[in-house]
């Protein structure tokens, strides 16, 4: 070999032995090792007590005693041992990447009662959703909307380049609100969601996990900080009331001495966690007599069905989801899977009986229902008795936060059963929505707007209650024990309310309040809130004057008034001059007439535009918060501001726009069909399914299965809504079903036919046989 | 799709089985000798030249003589009325059942089921007056068994076209009483789920058995009626 070759040939060797010591550093085997025993099963079922070290978001160990310590985070604190970021994909933190994932699930509601708007949102692209990407509503927005009700992580934990793109968002004010694994592993009494909610909506949001888990109490609102304000800028030293930062004092006495902190945790999340978010429960009913889902009677948890790997990408327990996520284990958490250990197509080759499922008998069900229904047709949900059954949802009414304001909503209006076919072309019961928006017409379809868009197009059109409200409010200052302003209106009589706006107080005369009047309540009575009197006469009570006064001054603090307050007595004007009650002659245009008002365009105003009293009149005692008459204004404001785009309303299942005459017009539009998802629970017991009566349980001439009838519902008052059967829902045809109903009138007969039909060519047919027989054995003689 | 399979080669079958019948009997040569290659080809022939000759013939109006020509309609009126109901319902049945086990994945369903419940009431109930009616004519007593080995030559089993019908009749209505116990069944609250799938196999097993029996015996009446004619011709001329 020559010199050249024999340096080549050291060169590559060296090479090849540098990239061998390299490759095969002993450091490399121990780190896959490591990935490996966080997420590899040792077999042991207890749950390792979790006494750890919590870590900051710096990953720096928290010492509770230290002066202003940093919430914990779970990143660093549960993820030394439970990948963070795996967790981080599961389906509850997930919905950003906008992969459908599977049968559509509840999408969230966007509820604006002020604007009337109801909107389904979600980031995956369910059918009659909308992508709050395309609504403009960014991570920021949707965070503060609907985070009260995440498990953290996903939209709360955006990617810094979603944070980087919304100047508008305050990120680093707040924080982000990472995946909270307390939210359903802490089994500690402490664990409080109505917590989260409220540090979510102070914008608190690396805080709320450490508050709503119990580790510490947190105090300050990120909300009420100035935008450039930073966490490590530390307490405010200016304000020590309103804008406070928000500071987090730990529970000592959880920690030991190696200042580690003890969580009380389970591997399987406890229904109650579950049911934080997941609550659904008939509007109206009653604590004491709701029903518990036969499984969780049965001592099942969610979990024990909804399960999970570390990547926390949760079963949801449907059929065809095993196609969904290519796993065909999953079939065996279906109902069908657990019970008659079928998939999803009928074949049974999956292992029954989990969790000691019963095998059910389906006595006298004819094989149709289940090639047609899926289980929860009979066995979930509100029973179809009498029609719908409006529910409400956590998510969609904001159950389970409590606190002294109500958080609850009755809106938006969740009904089931309804009856649907689902992907896999069964009949399957669903929750149902109907849409409301403002809506901008693009060709044929319609595109939501914001309600802040509509807010400003339409100033002094929408919210008459807050209006009436501020009037109210302002009064009450100034009122007496017992004394309580008021408007009284169309026979109800209205009262401010503790939170803003009006609340009705109770009925009024039928015959009363027409026209309206301005009273103050004291006990039972009502009287005018300016009574009418000779401002001449010389034997006039003269705390009148004192009290007008009062009212003045009270008036005067009502901001976004039109003018100055005055009180018109006959010809008589009382108004304040300098602070000072000045009591001049009304002018001539004013009239005669006793009433309160605002001085605007040398007119007397009333303290209440006319539209404002008509709409909470023609609104009293109803859930709805528009009228007609405010959508037509609404619709018009919108078009005085534009270039020819035509704009309209959509609501109880129709789409409203004006007419070229100014009339309200409401056609069909498939942006005003419900919104629907399947439901699951709560599974009735056997006895309380459909079927156990007989088949005219469902099968009848006025069946509540096939023809009870849902009105479409919305924000706005009106007879102009769509109406819906539910063999409509099916796509079945109602005659046909009406049809095949009344056939069980006669099928006892029919059946008792049968049975005499049967018996006699049965015997016949038998007793043929046996001749046959015994002739052919030459038992018997031939004739 | 077996059903299907089955019940399409079951019915084509049978069709065959009873075309040969007819080709064999009117066979001139001596059946003795012939090669089974000469017999299919003879036999493909003649089925082609009467396919022929039967599209030829057919019309609305040679069908509507034929039907008008059937001795249905010269029964006594309540024998009369009985078979209308009864051949009316069973080929209503019949038609529908097939059709959709055959050509609609999702069964029978519909109207066209509420026209299947009802008529296969009216079928019951004729099946059960022709049999109490009926069925005396069709008992042939046949001769007691001897243990030897001629049980197995099948040519020697006696079968003659008289016996394939009484055969013919005997499984149409074991079929029948199947078909109505396996529609009675399902409607009481007597059965679980495999019991349920039981009687949906029995109920359509018994209804192609049930096509195939009604088959048999039509054809050999038919055929049988159609030689008579033939021969009452040429003996008139």
């Amino acid at each position: 070999m020559s010199r050249s070759g024999r340096l080549t040939l050291v060169i590559l060797g060296s090479a090849l032995a540098a990239t061998l010591l390299l490759t095969g550093s002993p450091a490399s085997p121990n780190a896959p090792a490591q990935d490996e025993a966080k997420t590899a099963w040792d077999g042991s079922r207890a749950v390792p007590v979790h006494l750890i070290p919590l870590h900051d978001e710096n990953d720096e160990p928290i010492i509770p005693t230290e002066t202003n310590p940093l919430p914990f985070s779970a990143r660093f604190t549960c993820g030394p041992c439970h990948d963070y970021d795996t967790v981080g994909g599961g389906f509850h933190f997930s919905s950003m990447t906008g992969r459908a994932e599977g049968r559509p699930a509840q999408p969230w509601i966007w509820l604006e009662p002020r604007t009337g708007t109801v909107l389904p949102v979600s980031y995956r692209p369910w059918p009659r959703t909308y992508s709050p990407t395309d609504l403009g509503l960014t991570a920021w927005d949707f965070t503060l909307l609907f985070g009260r009700h995440f498990p953290g992580g996903g939209p709360a934990e955006p990617p810094e380049e979603e944070v980087l793109s919304d100047p508008d968002g305050r990120w680093n004010v707040s924080g982000r609100a990472e995946v909270n694994c307390l939210a359903c592993h802490n089994k500690s009494g402490r664990q409080d969601h109505g917590e989260w909610a409220k540090q979510v909506l102070r914008e608190n949001l690396r805080w709320a996990a450490t508050a709503a888990g119990g580790i510490g109490e947190v105090g300050g609102m990120a909300s009420r900080l100035w935008p450039t304000w930073d966490i490590y800028d530390g307490p405010n030293l200016d304000d020590h009331e309103w804008a406070v930062a928000p500071y987090v004092k730990y529970r000592t006495e959880d920690f030991d001495s190696k200042h580690r902190y003890f969580f009380d945790l389970d591997y399987q999340p406890s229904d109650g966690r579950c049911l934080a978010c997941h609550s659904v429960s008939p509007a109206g009913e009653v604590r004491w007599e709701a029903q518990a889902d036969v499984h969780s009677a049965a001592g099942l948890g969610c979990a024990d069905c909804h399960r999970n790997g570390l990547d926390h990408d949760i079963l949801r327990g449907y059929e065809g989801e095993a196609a969904v996520k290519n796993d065909r284990t999953v079939d065996a958490f279906t109902c069908r899977g657990c019970h008659l250990g079928e998939d999803a197509k009928g074949r049974p080759d999956v292992e029954p009986g989990r969790l000691g499922a019963p095998r059910p008998k389906h006595t006298g069900i004819p094989l149709v229902h289940f090639k047609r229904l899926s289980c929860t047709v009979c066995h979930s949900g509100s029973l179809p008795k009498g029609g719908f059954t409006r529910v409400r949802t956590s998510r969609a009414n904001r159950l389970g936060i409590y606190g002294v304001a109500t958080w609850a909503t009755d809106m938006p209006a969740v009904y089931e059963p309804v009856y649907m076919k689902d992907a896999n072309h069964k009949i399957a019961p669903h929750r149902l929505v109907w849409p409301a928006f403002w809506a901008k017409r693009d060709g044929s379809e319609l595109k939501p707007l914001k309600p802040e868009e509509v807010e400003a197009a339409a100033a002094g059109i929408l919210g008459p209650d807050e209006r009436i409200g501020a009037v109210l409010i302002a009064l009450t200052q100034v009122m007496e024990e017992e004394e309580t302003p008021v408007l009284v209106s169309g026979g109800s009589v209205f009262g401010p309310h503790i939170d803003g706006g009006i609340e009705i107080l109770e009925p009024f005369d039928e015959t009363g309040g027409d026209p309206p009047f301005w009273g103050l309540r004291k006990g039972t009575e009502i009287v005018p809130l300016v009574p009418d009197f000779d401002p001449a006469a010389e034997d006039k009570d003269t705390d009148v004057e004192t009290r007008f006064q009062e009212f003045l001054q009270a008036l005067a603090t009502v901001t976004e008034a039109p003018g100055a307050p005055a009180i018109q007595v006959r010809k008589t004007l009382y108004r304040l001059v300098s602070g000072y009650l000045d009591i001049s002659e009304a002018p001539e245009e004013y009239g005669e007439a006793t009433r309160p008002g605002w001085l605007a365009d040398g007119k007397l105003v009333p303290l209440a535009a006319d539209l404002d009293v008509r709409t909470v009149t023609a609104l009293a005692g109803g859930e709805r918060t528009l009228t007609e008459e405010q959508v037509g204004l609404v619709l018009a404001a919108l078009a005085e501001g534009s270039d020819g785009t035509e704009f309209a309303y959509v609501s109880g299942g129709r789409v409203f726009r004006l007419a070229k005459s100014g009339a309200l017009l409401s056609e069909k539009h498939e942006a005003a069909e419900p919104v629907t998802w399947a439901l699951a629970h709560n599974v009735r017991p056997a006895q309380q399914s459909l079927g156990w009566n007989g088949c005219a349980d469902c099968h009848s001439a006025g069946s509540d299965f096939f023809f009870s009838k849902l009105e479409g519902t919305g924000p706005l008052l009106t007879t102009d809504t769509a109406e819906r059967s539910s063999t409509s829902f099916m796509r079945l045809g109602g005659s046909f079903q009406r049809l095949f109903g009344l056939t069980f009138i006669v099928r006892p007969l029919l059946k008792t036919v049968l049975i005499v039909c049967a018996v006699v060519v049965g015997s016949l047919v038998f007793l043929a046989g046996v001749l046959a027989l015994g002739r052919l054995a030459g038992l018997l003689e031939k004739r | 799709m077996l059903f299907t399979i089955i019940t399409v080669l079951a019915v084509a079958g049978t069709f065959l089985a009873l075309a040969f019948h007819r080709f064999w009997t009117g066979l001139d040569k001596d059946r003795t000798n012939l090669v089974y290659a000469a017999l299919l080809g003879g036999f493909g022939n003649w089925l082609i030249r009467r396919s022929k000759e039967s599209a030829r013939k057919a019309s609305v109006r040679a069908w509507w003589a034929y039907v008008k020509a059937l001795p249905l309609w010269r029964l006594p009126v309540l024998e009369k009325w009985l078979f209308i109901c009864f051949y009316g319902s069973f080929l209503y049945l019949g038609a529908s059942g097939l059709f959709f086990a055959v050509f609609v994945p999702r069964g029978l369903y519909g109207l066209p089921l509420i026209g299947h419940v009802l008529a296969g009431g009216i079928f019951a109930v004729c099946l059960t007056l022709v049999v109490i009616f009926k069925s005396r004519d069709f008992t042939s007593i046949p001769e007691p068994l001897e243990l030897s080995l001629r049980l197995f030559d099948p040519k020697r089993l006696g079968m003659t076209p008289a016996r394939a019908k009484h055969a013919a009749f005997w499984l149409f209505v074991l079929a029948g009483f199947l078909l109505t116990l396996s529609s009675l069944l399902p409607m009481m609250p007597l059965l679980r789920t495999p019991g349920q799938k039981l009687m949906f196999e029995l109920h359509r097993t018994s209804a192609l058995a049930s096509v195939v029996a009604a088959m048999v015996y039509v054809g050999m009446e038919l055929f049988e009626r159609s030689r008579a004619l033939d021969h009452g011709r040429r003996t008139a001329q």
